[in-house]
């Protein structure tokens, strides 16, 4: 027995002290130095202070991490809302198509994401295609900016992680005995009723998952309200980056880090904590286990 | 009869609206006009261009180094990981599950910050050396839960029947795990790679003064403007990924 | 008789196979209708034609004068208790039987009250609050049955409901089925391949093969005179002795011979006497169903009797049921099924053993003429 607890700690050793140091530990640093001063040329100070957490009562902050938290929160409605049908047509297709219309779903995904991000730019561009039909189709006028706001921010955010979101909640229809869709129907319910009131119901780990797959990363947004966002438009992401680039503030950078990791960690430890109540009581319910 | 199209009317929106971008660029990379308002004829220019671009072609070569190496080590470590997380239950593996399964779920602009810190604190100048250590933290973590769901399915009797049979570690290595456990290992490997060609955000955090890789090129190009030949070079980059990803595929494929 | 559920001409085909053919069904109000048949008959087609999951190729469904043909399922006054009860698992036992009414907005007091109603009625109402997979089979059964008549249709259909039970909760719980519909007096349609659930429960019933209704009638009237050699042996068991008439007259018997029943190298057929269930001509051929325990098997030979028959052979395998005991007896070529019920303390006598010599005997009465080709 001895002799088996020994290979058991060399073995997990290497992957284990590589995450604690670069992972852990950094994770770790960045709470501790916020409370640090800001060194004068950039870098950090050499006092531990309070100051850095004050600086962030300027109401600039709260009004970014409000505006991050409500972005976020738009787009993961916007994809579970457009996730829901689709996860529901393919897990209604025949066995042998399903495999390829996910693969038509995920292959927009294997794209390098600032390319994906270049081409709704150059869409979105004030003289582009899109502009010139929707004008023409009397939806915009000429002067109109598709770009650098709000809206061209969540459109390219639910783009990104609309194909996060359809896959677990297809994971989750697969499971889901069609059959019981049938006994709502028979009972009254019409197709939107039985959809809203049993299939949805019915794949909600599968929504619960895709809520924690596609909230927590949007949180962290930079390059895409860098790059298709305005001034009106930042979020937490993209303030860390300018202290990081443009005053080498990293104190301050830290502590905006730290608001961002407890706006991360609280929906994660809720959402892992809701998925195990969901799956045990799921498990013993009926055995429809998702 | 009507709500029952909703379904497949929405997933053929999705389908439309996640392939427009990608087609246009497409289309816009063999346009002659410098800018993308108007087509004033098809042509290759722009992969010409492409090809002379000398900064271009050292990104290129600097990300697939990073990618390279990168990919190695964390397919060693992330095997290594994977294996123990399958085999052990103890509370040490607690520990070590939720250390490989954190880099997942944080945004990565948090893991780039935190990595940023660190070197600074312990003033390593930042270089292609700082950005390599990064990209390993996180592809660990995805290396290891593709062979971990490979290893689910692996039929333990195998190795206990070598073991009776007298077989050491090292033979049940090279002559059982490796063949069967070889295609989950490669796929995972392709993954780790693709993640590192394709990681912006950590990698612009941790470069040098002067370190270029594709992606920040095009950041950096985007940044100032939006230059045709972008087209080019995302069509070609696509490309190339979805060589990749269908090579892996061909790889996880479970055998009939 | 009034048809108050009335099919007519319904026909349903999938791709090359006819799963339906041209059916006629009439159902009356509050009885309860069994459609028997083997796997593959179309019972199940018909009932989804009913619920109206499926559309009929041609043909009209009538519920009450009604034309439901194109009506969608959601709107028909036809409830389903499906084969695995299809229960809801996200909701409880009480949420379950309350769907039908929450979705069709009934007030809230209302919902409230037929629920108890209904949670009385299937005694189930201690268990009301905990989901599915809490409880067994049989009470899933039950909540199935509750939630679809909570909404008071004019039809409720049952798709092998027993199929999942154990043989001592079936019969408990065709009880239950019974009592429920004295309770509830609504029409049901029971879909089974099961003849003892199909004929213990129902008023009438149907036998389907093929696409085709074979035979309608009471249980007692399928049994004892079924009207081809599908219903005749797809029911209970039975012995054909056919062959052509070879004497008639007027008097209300017939002499068939048939053949195979011969001793030895007796290879001529044996003259059995029947009743003329019909006018019959001479060199007509006919199939005669003798029911097992329509046959008297003893040792010695019985007397004489006008109008009974007696055949001897030899006992090849006998299959001791417990309240009877079934023989197979080898008579000539061929083996002929008899059953003996044990009026009396068995063993006080000697039980009738393997190889020994019986004999068989029957009255001519109790022989069914079955009519060839549907005539």
């Amino acid at each position: 027995m001895r002799r088996f607890r020994w290979t058991e700690w060399i073995l997990t050793a290497p992957p284990l002290l590589w995450l604690i140091a670069f992972f852990a530990l950094p994770t770790g640093l960045i709470l501790l130095l916020s409370f640090r001063s800001a060194a004068v040329h950039g870098g950090i100070g050499p006092e531990w202070t309070l100051n850095t957490w004050k600086s962030l009562a300027d109401p600039v902050y709260p009004a970014i991490i409000w505006r991050t938290l409500w972005l976020s929160a738009a787009c993961t409605g916007a994809c579970i809302a457009m996730g829901l049908p689709v996860a529901y047509w393919i897990a209604r297709l025949p066995r042998r198509v399903r495999s390829w219309a996910l693969l038509l779903i995920i292959l927009p995904f294997w794209t390098n994401f600032l390319i994906r991000i270049f081409a709704w730019r150059t869409l979105l561009h004030p003289d582009g295609a899109l502009k010139a039909l929707l004008v023409w189709l009397g939806l915009a006028e000429v002067n109109d900016q598709l770009l650098y706001n709000q809206w061209a921010v969540l459109l390219v955010l639910v783009y990104t992680h609309l194909p996060f979101a359809i896959l677990p909640l297809y994971a989750a229809a697969e499971r889901f005995d069609f059959g019981l869709l049938d006994a709502a129907r028979d009972l009254g319910a019409t197709r939107g009723q039985a959809f809203a009131r049993v299939f949805v119901p019915g794949v909600r780990v599968g929504m619960l998952t895709a809520l924690l797959i596609v909230f927590i990363p949007a949180l962290g947004s930079y390059a895409i309200p860098e790059l298709v966002g305005g001034p009106g438009s930042e979020m937490i992401g993209n303030k860390i980056a300018q202290r990081i680039f443009n005053d080498r503030n990293l104190p301050l950078a830290s502590a905006l880090s730290v608001v961002l990791a407890v706006a991360v960690f609280l929906p994660l430890m809720l959402g892992v904590w809701l998925r195990k109540r969901l799956g045990d009581g799921l498990v013993s319910r009926g055995g429809h286990l998702s | 009869m009507k709500l029952s199209r909703m379904p497949l009317l929405v997933s053929l929106l999705v389908l439309i609206f996640f392939y427009l971008p990608m087609g246009m660029l497409v289309l816009q990379s063999f346009n002659q006009a410098r800018f993308g308002g108007d087509w004033t004829g098809f042509s290759f220019r722009w992969y010409s261009e492409l090809w002379a671009r000398r900064d271009i072609h050292e990104a290129t070569w600097n990300t697939l180094r990073i990618a390279m190496t990168a990919t190695a080590i964390s397919m060693v470590l992330g095997s290594v990981a994977a294996w123990c997380l399958h085999r052990y239950s103890s509370r040490l593996q607690q520990l070590h599950r939720s250390l490989v399964y954190a880099p997942l779920v944080i945004p990565d602009i948090l893991m780039g910050i935190s990595l940023l810190l660190l070197f600074v604190h312990l003033n390593v100048p930042l270089s292609f050396n700082t950005i390599i250590v990064a990209h390993i933290t996180f592809c660990v973590s995805y290396v290891a839960l593709v062979l971990l769901g490979r290893l689910q399915d692996f039929d333990e009797s195998m190795i206990e029947a070598a073991r009776d049979l007298g077989a050491g570690w090292g033979t049940i290595l090279r002559r059982i795990l490796l063949p069967l456990l070889g295609p989950g290992l490669a796929a995972g490997g392709l993954l780790a790679f693709t993640l590192s060609i394709d990681d912006f955000v950590i990698t612009f955090l941790l470069a040098g003064p002067g370190d270029t890789t594709l992606p920040i090129k095009i950041f950096s190009m985007m940044r100032r403007s939006s230059p045709q030949i972008i087209n080019a070079l995302s069509v070609i980059f696509m490309s190339v990924t979805f060589a990749i990803v269908i090579l892996s595929q061909r790889l996880i494929r479970p055998k009939p | 008789m009034d048809a108050f559920i009335e099919l007519r001409g319904v026909s349903k085909r999938f791709g090359e196979l006819v799963a339906v053919k041209n059916t006629d069904l009439i159902l009356r109000k509050g009885e309860v209708f069994s459609l028997l048949g083997p796997s593959g008959c179309g019972k199940t087609t018909l009932l989804r034609l009913l619920a109206g999951f499926l559309t009929p190729d041609a043909g009209e469904i009538m519920v009450n004068g009604r034309d439901l043909t194109k009506v969608p399922p959601n709107r028909r006054p036809i409830n389903t208790v499906f084969q695995n009860y299809a229960l809801f698992p996200h909701l409880t036992i009480r949420g379950n039987i309350a769907f039908g009414l929450e979705v069709a907005r009934r007030p809230k007091a209302e919902i409230r009250r037929e629920v108890e109603r209904m949670l009385d009625l299937i005694q189930m109402t201690a268990h009301a609050d905990k989901r599915p997979g809490e409880i067994s089979g049989g009470q899933k059964q039950r909540v199935a049955i509750a939630r679809a008549l909570i909404n008071k249709p004019a039809l409720l259909l049952l798709d092998e409901p027993l199929a999942a039970l154990d043989l001592k909760l079936r019969q408990r719980m065709l009880l239950e089925l019974d009592r429920i519909h004295d309770e509830v007096g609504i029409t049901f349609l029971y879909v089974t391949h099961d003849q003892g659930e199909a004929m213990s429960l129902s008023d009438r019933l149907a036998v389907m093969d093929q696409g085709q209704i074979e035979q309608t009638g009471t249980p007692a009237e399928i049994y004892e005179s079924p009207r081809s050699r599908f219903v005749a042996d797809f029911i209970g068991d039975t012995n054909f002795l056919s062959g052509p008439v070879s004497h008639v007259d007027d008097s209300a018997y017939v002499r068939l011979a048939v053949d195979g029943l011969g001793a030895g190298a007796d290879r001529n057929p044996t003259e059995l006497l029947a009743w003329k269930d019909r006018e019959l001509k001479a060199g007509e051929f006919v199939n005669l169903s003798l029911r097992p325990e329509k046959i008297i098997v003893s040792r010695e030979r019985p007397p004489e009797q006008p109008q009974r028959n007696i055949l001897n052979g030899i006992v090849e395998d006998k299959i001791y049921l417990g309240a009877q005991t079934q023989f197979r007896v080898r008579v000539g070529d061929r083996v002929v099924t008899a059953q003996q019920q044990h009026n009396h303390f068995l063993l006080d006598t000697r039980p009738i053993s393997w190889n020994e010599s019986v004999w068989l005997s029957w009255h001519a009465d109790d022989g069914y003429m079955i009519v060839e080709d549907g005539t």
